[in-house]
């Protein structure tokens, strides 16, 4: 039994696929939140995803890894949602006001959400989830990204209020979809409930969690009480997790996988010929990068980071990485970079420019040769050949690289001590500045500074960035901060690969989202014999 | 006998200890705990890893994490997994299951090809089959377990268009479907296996040969079978049980890359899943059971010997 889903039309440019649906338009007004509207989307049927990276766990509240994120975002919601427009749009909020001081966000609520087993959720359940992410003693890993919230007060039972201790421009895209989720109060209360979140989910998403078999798969199934009546179109959604890419090519030609986002993008390329199989690319929010340790001797010389970053081929670099998978960015990931970015012909130290980047070398005192040591990390496929593409570029400017090959949790855990020396790194954030930028290049104690950057200018623009929320002005003083950025050379941010989806051409209206997270399965069908 | 048993059951506990002791502390040695595995690269403050730490007892001496883990142990406990929440006995045990199936048919499909083929090539040694056995065994232990299973893999798919189905079943589910899963694994392990038993076998055999009961028996005019049978075969069979012995353990090995290669969810993938997230309840418990099967084969073997060898019955 399947049951078409009409919706009335919605702005233009939504593509055109009218397959096999009866189009009722303006019969009921239903909306896709996520994605495209789905037109004669089909209710029922099975979808199997495959994917290399696999969840350690479920919990949203405690799990920071993006595998998690991905798809826990199907079953635990937020107030607001990361519109891949780069702006936050309500989610289980209906509205939103903020009082003139800028301190005080009054949200309304969503009145016929529902958490997965059938209890309304409440401006309680709201108020609950947040104290309980913001609180650091809780262990979230968020934690410090709601520090500025003073207080949450219950107005009534759709009505919530969050006082801020100082104006923060961040805050609804803080209270999207990474960490938490609205779940019903006290439910952390019990032990236990840390784990129960892998066999159980809790939520008010399009998906609740069927079964969990970590090393093998991952079955959600529709909500039957999901507030949105459009969305949540597949009776099952199933993740199976492959060990490497070759199997995923296989699964994918076999038809035992319907849809994948590849590991590596250039894999592509290989399942051209595949006549059952579509390939399409979607812009990303992630930044693959350079980054620079300036308590790493070698690079704390501002010199030396300069002439690197001016003999940098980032084009070059890219298509020995991800072939031409992705674009070349300045100082803010693809996605971002209509918002926020800064113009990259504004930016200074942009390469290559080699007679440059030797004067500059020259001036350090290292006209006769420097050794570095770049840190790459194990499973991150582009990392390799990137390492050597590198090492040949630096080489005419008398670096000579060694290349250093760690464990993600060994890497990760000098990352967070500040002791990264000079490595590459495969990041994202929800797409706000505030988020993007903060935490990584704020002085301590404020931010982490994870590249011992220490910048007193910078962090002025940060500061100042987050306390103004005229969209205007906020973007130009992140725009100073770009070029504050690229003048200092931190980091080097070399390019955001694309998003390959592969999927089986019975999949229908599937938009991957830029943080990569698969928000779009909730408005995807199958179509069905 | 009775008195060799205790003994050797009491220096396996005295190793099993030590054992447990050496892989507790190298898992803490590695750098980076599941804390910073759940934080991410950017993500938490002090405080928030603070708590993450007291809520997995890492904020504790290792000594103390140590006597508390083996006491849990010694009631029969192997505690809660970090990262999923369920007990490690029952996370390991199923995994485990996976391992020893996959195990047990390897090793009776390298018995089956790799005996008779030592066999035929010892007793014609010299000759074309020996050298044609030879070049098999020589090609077989030149060829990595990963780059056979990924031939296979790739060729099935390509040539006749199949490929296992990867959502495990186990054999009380769906005895088919696993069988299906484990068809590939099984003998991309179970060819490698047998040309080492095969060239193990033909080295016996030959030696056999040249024993001087050997060729008594052969003077002495006995038939051909009954030389093979009750000479040949029955003496090479104690060096035989160890090698079938080394083999087990050597599968179980290999298992980790083979389970990785056709995502099997048993013991290998296990260890190595955990060992990234840094789920050290999972990694203790899954070598403590590594550990108890490697040692529990060696005493099992050592009393087949003297089930084989009357001379050791002594």
């Amino acid at each position: 039994m399947t049951r078409k889903i009409d919706r009335r039309t919605f702005g233009k440019g939504t593509a055109g696929l009218l397959l096999g649906g009866t189009f009722l338009g303006g019969a009921r007004s239903v909306r896709a939140q996520y994605a495209a509207p789905a037109e004669g989307g089909m209710r029922g049927g099975k979808l199997t995803v495959g994917s290399i990276v696999e969840p350690p766990a479920l919990d949203p509240f405690h799990q920071g890894a993006d595998a998690r994120i991905q798809v826990t975002v199907l079953m635990y919601q937020g107030l607001m949602f990361e519109d891949a427009s780069g702006t936050a749009k309500p989610l289980l909020a209906e509205s939103h006001e903020l009082s003139e001081d800028g301190l005080t966000y009054t949200f309304r609520l969503r009145r016929n959400a529902v958490f997965h087993g059938g209890r309304p959720m409440t401006a309680a359940d709201v108020k609950y989830s947040y104290d309980y992410v913001r609180n650091p003693e809780n262990g979230s890993p968020g934690a410090g990204d709601y520090a500025t919230i003073e207080e949450i007060t219950v107005l009534d039972d759709h009505t919530v209020q969050m006082r801020l201790s100082e104006p923060n421009a961040a805050l609804l895209m803080t209270l999207t979809n990474k960490y938490g989720g609205v779940v019903p109060e006290g439910y952390f209360d019990d032990q236990a409930a840390r784990a129960r979140m892998n066999q159980q989910s809790v939520g008010t998403g399009p998906y609740m969690l069927a079964q969990f078999q970590p090393n093998s798969f991952l079955t959600l199934k529709r909500n039957p009480d999901y507030w949105n009546e459009s969305s949540g179109l597949l009776d099952e959604i199933t993740f199976v997790y492959l060990p490497n890419a070759a199997s995923m090519l296989v699964a994918l030609r076999s038809g035992r996988v319907d849809m994948a986002v590849l590991s590596r993008p250039q894999d592509a390329a290989q399942l051209e010929d595949a006549a059952n199989l579509e390939i399409r690319r979607f812009p990303s929010f992630n930044q693959k990068s350079i980054d620079l340790d300036l308590a790493y001797e070698p690079l704390a010389p501002l010199e030396v980071r300069q002439a690197i970053a001016l003999a940098v081929d980032k084009t070059k670099l890219m298509q020995a990485a991800i072939g031409g998978f992705g674009t070349v960015i300045g100082t803010m990931p693809a996605g971002m970079q209509e918002g926020w970015g800064a113009p990259v012909d504004e930016l200074p130290n942009q390469g290559p420019d080699l007679a440059r980047a030797k004067e500059l070398m020259a001036k350090a005192g290292h006209g006769g040769g420097l050794e570095l040591t770049l840190t790459t990390i194990i499973g991150y496929d582009w990392m390799d050949p990137a390492a050597v593409t590198l090492a040949e570029q630096l080489k005419p400017i008398g670096i000579d690289l060694q290349i250093n090959k760690v464990d993600l949790g060994v890497w990760i855990n000098n990352f967070r001590s500040r002791k990264m020396g000079f490595t590459f790194n495969d990041w994202g954030s929800q797409p706000d500045p505030s988020l993007l930028f903060y935490r990584h290049f704020h002085k301590q104690p404020e931010g982490a500074d994870f590249r011992n950057w220490n910048d007193g200018p910078g962090s002025e623009l940060l500061d100042k960035g987050r306390q103004e929320s005229d969209p205007a002005k906020r973007r130009a003083i992140y725009v100073d901060f770009q070029k504050r950025l690229a003048e200092q050379v931190p980091t080097i941010m070399m390019f955001s690969s694309d998003h390959v989806v592969v999927s089986s051409r019975k999949v229908k209206n599937y938009r991957h989202h830029p943080t990569g997270w698969y928000f779009g399965l909730a408005d995807a069908w199958v179509e069905q014999a | 006998m009775g008195g060799h048993l205790l003994r050797r059951l009491l220096a396996a506990f005295v190793t099993a200890l030590l054992s447990s002791l050496a892989v507790f502390l190298l898992v803490r040695a590695v750098p980076g705990d599941i804390v910073a595995q759940m934080l991410g690269q950017a993500g938490g403050d002090p405080a928030t890893e603070q708590a993450l730490r007291g809520f997995f007892g890492l904020d504790r001496p290792v000594w103390q994490q140590y006597l508390a883990w083996l006491g849990q142990v010694l009631q029969g406990d192997l505690g809660t997994s970090w990262t999923q929440g369920l007990p490690v006995a029952g996370i390991v045990g199923q995994a485990f299951a996976v391992t020893l199936e996959l195990g047990l048919l390897t090793l009776i499909v390298a018995t089956a090809i790799g005996v008779p083929m030592g066999l035929v090539a010892g007793i014609h040694e010299g000759r074309l089959l020996d050298n044609v056995i030879q070049g098999i065994n020589i090609l077989g232990l030149a060829a990595p377990v990963f780059w056979i299973g990924l031939m296979l893999l790739i060729g099935a798919s390509a040539l006749i268009g199949w490929s296992p189905p990867f959502m495990y079943s186990s054999p009380g589910q769906d005895l088919w479907q696993n069988l299906q899963i484990l068809l590939l694994p099984i003998l991309s392990l179970g060819l490698l296996q047998a040309v080492a038993y095969s060239q193990f076998v033909r080295q016996s055999v030959v030696s056999a040969l040249q024993q001087d009961y050997v060729r008594t028996a052969i003077a002495k005019g006995l038939p051909q079978r009954k030389v093979f049978f009750k000479h040949i075969l029955r003496n090479i069979l104690i060096p035989l049980v160890t090698f079938m012995g080394l083999i087990l353990v050597q599968i179980l090995g290999g298992v980790v890359v083979i389970e990785s290669l056709f995502a099997l969810p048993g013991l290998g993938r296990l260890l190595l899943t955990s060992i990234q997230n840094r789920d050290l309840p999972v990694v203790q418990g899954g070598l403590l059971l590594v550990v108890g099967v490697a040692l529990s084969l060696n005493i099992l073997i050592d009393m087949l010997y003297q089930y084989l060898d009357p001379r050791m019955r002594r």
